[in-house]
C-alpha cells in the first residue's frame, strides 16, 4: 500500500503545550481516513503543519510522496484542504475565489470554466456563485470551503471537522459526496471529533487525544481490538441449578456466574442473542424479570477519552 | 522549464488578480480616492476661490500643473500607502483567509511579491489618473500648459515616494499582523517628521536628521532666506518628484538651509544661513535615502512573513 500522507514521530508545541506529540501517522492511497479525537486532541494542528501553515518543532512529513519541509508549495500541488470554518476573502464572488484559487493551482483557462460552474453545483451553490461572498451565510461559506478544496482533482483531500457548521442535510450530502470521491480514488483525510461520522464514511481511522496517538486501523480492526465479549446481565425468580446448566450448555456462553437474583452471562460472540437466552431460561422453569445486554463499544471507548479529556481540563 | 516558467507567472498573476479586485473593492480606498479627487479639484479651484476673494481675474498660467506637481503631495502618498499596504499581510492574518490563500501551491515569496505588485499598479492606476485630470483641468482653467513632457516624472517621484510609506506600512503589518498598528505605527511617523521635525528643524537648526527619515525631510530655499524671497525646497523622500522637475528646469540651483534665531532685546527673529548644498546632492541623497529604507524594511518583512506561522 501507498502512503498517502505519513508522519515520523511528528511534534509541535505551542509554548510549553505539546499539541502533537510524535506522532506517526499512516494514510493510505484510495481510504476515506477518519482523523478522531475530542476537541483539543491535535487534529487541527497536525492538519496545519501538513500543510505547510505550522512548522513542526520534530519529526518529519511527507504528503504523497514529498518531504513537507518550510514552504514548499511543490508538496501542496495535488492536494485539497477544507480548513476548520474555513474564512473567504468576503469582497470576492464565488466564481471569482475559485477562478482565481484555481489560477494559483495552474489550471488552464478551460478547465477553470468547466471545473468551478460543476464544483458550484456539486456543493449547491450552483445559483449563488455571482454573490459576494460576504452575504453568504455560515452555511453557504464551509460549503464554499468545500468546494475550494476539490479544485483541480486533487489526489488527496484534507477535511477539518467539514460538518461544523452545517446542517443535516448537508451532511448527508457532504458524506455521499466524499463517498463518490472515494470512488473515483480520491484519498481523503476526514478529521472530526464524532464518531458516527466517521463511522459513516470511514474506512479507517485514527483516534488521537491529548495529541498523541490512541489507536489506527481498519474501523472492524479497532472495533475488536478496543470492544471485549458482549455480557448479558438477568434477573430471574425461581432461579435453579438447571438453568443455570442449560444457560452453560448454549454454544454462544462462555461463563455465566450468579450473585442472588442476578445472573451475568460471558458470551463469546457480539451478535444480540437476548431471545435465545430468554427462551433456555424460560424452558428450564425460569422466569425472566429484567435482562441487559452489557459490552464495551468503540462508543464506549471513544466516551470514556471525551470524558478523561473533561475531567483533566 | 518554460512550462513551469509559465505556470510560475501564471500563480503570480492569480494573487495579483486576487490583490487588486481586494484593493479596488475596498471602501477605505475608494474612500482616498474620492478625497484625492476632491484635493485635485480644490487645487485646481485655487485661484478661481482666490479671484472670487479679491475680485482680480484669473490669470493664465502655463506652469500650473508642472509647479503644482500635479496636485500630489506628502500627505496623499502617506494616505494612499496606508489605504493600499494596511490590509495586504494583516488583514489576511485578521480575517483568516491567510489559511487558504497559503494552502495553495505558491510560495510565500510569491505570494509576498504579487500583493506588492497589486499596491505598486493599484497606485499606478490611482496617480496617472489623477495626474491626467489635473492636466485636463489646468488646461481648461489655466490655458496651455508648459512642460508637459516632464509628467512622468513627476508620476515617477509620486511613486518612489509612496513606496517608502508602502515599506513602513508593511513592516508594521507584518511585525504586528494588525491592521491598526499597520496604520497607526507609520501616521505616528508622519506626525513626527511633518510637524515635530519642522518645530525642531527651525528652532535647533538640526534639520539635516530629517534628510535621513522618510517624509518631507528639511527645508532650504533657493535665492536667499524666505524674508528676501527665497524659493522653499524641501529636500525630502516625499519631494523626489518635485525636485527632479526643478532639478531639470534649474539644474543650476543651489539650496541654503537656515535656522531661525531670536537675536537681541527686540526679541526680532533672524534668518541664518547654515549650509548650501546643489540641488542635485538634495535628490541624490533623497533617493538614496528612500532606497535604503525600501530595501531594509522590505527584506524585513518578507523574512517574516516568511516564516510566519499561521496558527489562527
Ligand atoms: N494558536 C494556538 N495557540 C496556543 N495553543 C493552541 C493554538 N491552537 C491550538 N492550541 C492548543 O493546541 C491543542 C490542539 O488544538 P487543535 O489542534 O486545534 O485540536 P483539535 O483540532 O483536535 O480540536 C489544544 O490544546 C489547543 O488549545
Ligand atoms: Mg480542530
Amino acid at each position: 500500500m501507498v502512503a498517502v500522507i505519513e508522519t515520523n514521530s511528528l511534534t509541535k508545541t505551542y509554548g510549553s503545550l505539546v499539541a502533537v506529540n510524535k506522532l506517526n501517522l499512516k494514510v493510505e492511497k484510495n481510504t476515506i481516513h477518519g482523523f478522531l479525537g475530542p476537541n483539543g486532541a491535535g487534529k487541527s494542528t497536525t492538519i496545519k503543519v501538513l500543510i505547510g501553515l505550522l512548522k513542526a518543532d520534530s519529526g518529519s512529513a511527507k504528503i504523497l510522496g514529498q518531504e513537507i519541509g518550510w514552504d514548499r508549495p511543490e508538496t501542496r500541488a495535488h492536494v485539497g484542504y477544507m480548513p476548520e470554518l474555513p474564512k473567504l476573502p468576503k469582497h470576492l464572488k464565488g466564481t471569482e475565489l475559485l477562478d482565481i484559487y484555481g489560477r494559483m493551482y495552474g489550471m488552464t483557462e478551460a478547465e477553470r470554466a468547466k471545473q468551478v460552474p460543476e464544483l458550484l453545483d456539486v456543493v449547491g451553490l450552483g445559483d449563488r456563485g455571482t454573490d459576494l461572498i460576504g452575504q453568504y451565510s455560515k452555511g453557504m461559506q464551509q460549503r464554499l470551503g468545500l468546494a475550494q478544496a476539490l479544485l483541480n482533482a486533487p489526489e488527496l483531500v484534507i477535511l477539518d471537522e467539514p460538518s461544523l457548521g452545517l446542517d443535516p442535510v448537508g451532511m448527508v450530502e457532504v458524506r455521499d459526496l466524499m463517498k463518490k470521491l472515494a470512488k473515483q480514488g480520491t484519498t481523503i483525510f476526514l478529521s472530526s471529533h464524532l464518531l458516527h461520522e466517521v463511522q459513516q464514511v470511514c474506512t479507517q481511522v485514527t483516534i488521537i487525544n491529548r495529541g498523541v496517538e490512541v489507536t489506527s486501523g481498519s474501523l472492524e480492526e479497532i472495533s475488536s481490538r478496543v470492544e471485549g465479549p458482549l455480557k448479558i446481565e438477568v434477573e430471574v425468580n425461581n432461579l435453579s441449578k438447571p438453568i443455570l446448566e442449560k444457560l452453560e450448555a448454549l454454544p454462544f456462553v462462555d461463563n455465566v456466574s450468579r450473585s442472588g437474583k442476578k445472573l451475568l452471562i460471558e458470551l463469546t460472540t457480539r451478535d444480540d442473542v437476548r431471545s435465545e437466552v430468554s427462551q433456555a431460561i424460560t424452558n428450564a422453569g425460569g422466569v425472566v424479570v429484567a435482562m441487559n445486554l452489557k459490552g464495551e463499544s468503540l462508543e464506549d471507548v471513544f466516551i470514556d477519552l471525551l470524558g478523561t479529556r473533561e475531567k483533566e481540563s | 522549464m518554460s512550462g513551469r516558467n509559465t505556470s510560475w507567472l501564471m500563480k503570480f498573476l492569480a494573487i495579483v488578480r486576487y490583490e487588486i479586485l481586494w484593493n479596488i473593492r475596498k471602501k477605505k480606498f475608494i474612500g482616498m480616492f474620492i478625497v484625492a479627487f476632491a484635493l485635485a479639484t480644490l487645487t485646481l479651484a485655487g485661484g478661481y476661490i482666490t479671484s472670487a476673494i479679491t475680485g482680480e481675474p484669473v490669470d493664465a498660467d502655463p506652469e500650473f500643473v508642472i509647479s503644482s506637481n500635479a496636485g500630489l503631495g506628502g500627505l496623499v502618498f502617506f494616505l494612499f500607502a496606508v489605504v493600499t499596504t494596511m490590509n495586504v499581510i494583516s488583514a489576511e492574518f485578521e480575517s483568516g483567509t491567510i489559511t487558504p490563500l497559503l494552502a495553495k501551491p505558491l510560495s510565500r515569496t510569491t505570494v509576498f511579491l504579487g500583493k506588492l505588485l497589486a499596491a505598486f499598479l493599484t497606485l499606478l492606476a490611482t496617480y496617472s489618473f489623477l495626474i491626467i485630470y489635473m492636466a485636463i483641468g489646468s488646461f481648461v482653467a489655466y490655458g496651455p500648459q508648459t512642460n508637459l513632457h516632464l509628467i512622468p516624472l513627476s508620476l515617477l517621484g509620486a511613486l518612489f515616494s509612496t513606496l517608502i510609506w508602502i515599506s513602513i506600512v508593511l513592516l508594521f503589518g507584518t511585525l504586528s499582523k494588525s491592521s491598526l498598528m499597520a496604520a497607526l505605527g507609520p501616521f505616528g511617523i508622519w506626525i513626527g517628521t511633518t510637524i515635530i521635525g519642522q518645530i525642531l528643524q527651525a528652532l535647533s537648526g538640526q534639520g539635516w536628521i530629517l534628510n535621513y527619515i522618510p517624509g518631507v525631510g528639511n527645508f532650504g530655499y533657493v535665492d536667499g532666506s524666505p524674508l528676501e524671497g527665497g524659493f522653499p525646497v524641501s529636500t525630502g523622500t516625499d519631494s523626489i518628484g518635485a525636485n527632479l522637475v526643478n532639478y531639470i528646469l534649474h539644474p543650476a540651483w543651489e539650496v541654503t538651509y537656515y535656522k531661525i534665531d531670536i537675536e537681541g532685546p527686540a526679541q526680532i527673529p533672524s534668518w541664518v544661513p547654515l549650509s548650501t548644498e546643489p540641488l542635485s546632492n538634495v535628490i541624490l541623497t533623497s533617493i538614496a535615502v528612500a532606497v535604503v529604507y525600501f530595501i531594509v524594511f522590505f527584506a524585513v518583512s518578507w523574512y517574516v512573513f516568511k516564516h510566519a506561522q499561521v496558527a489562527e
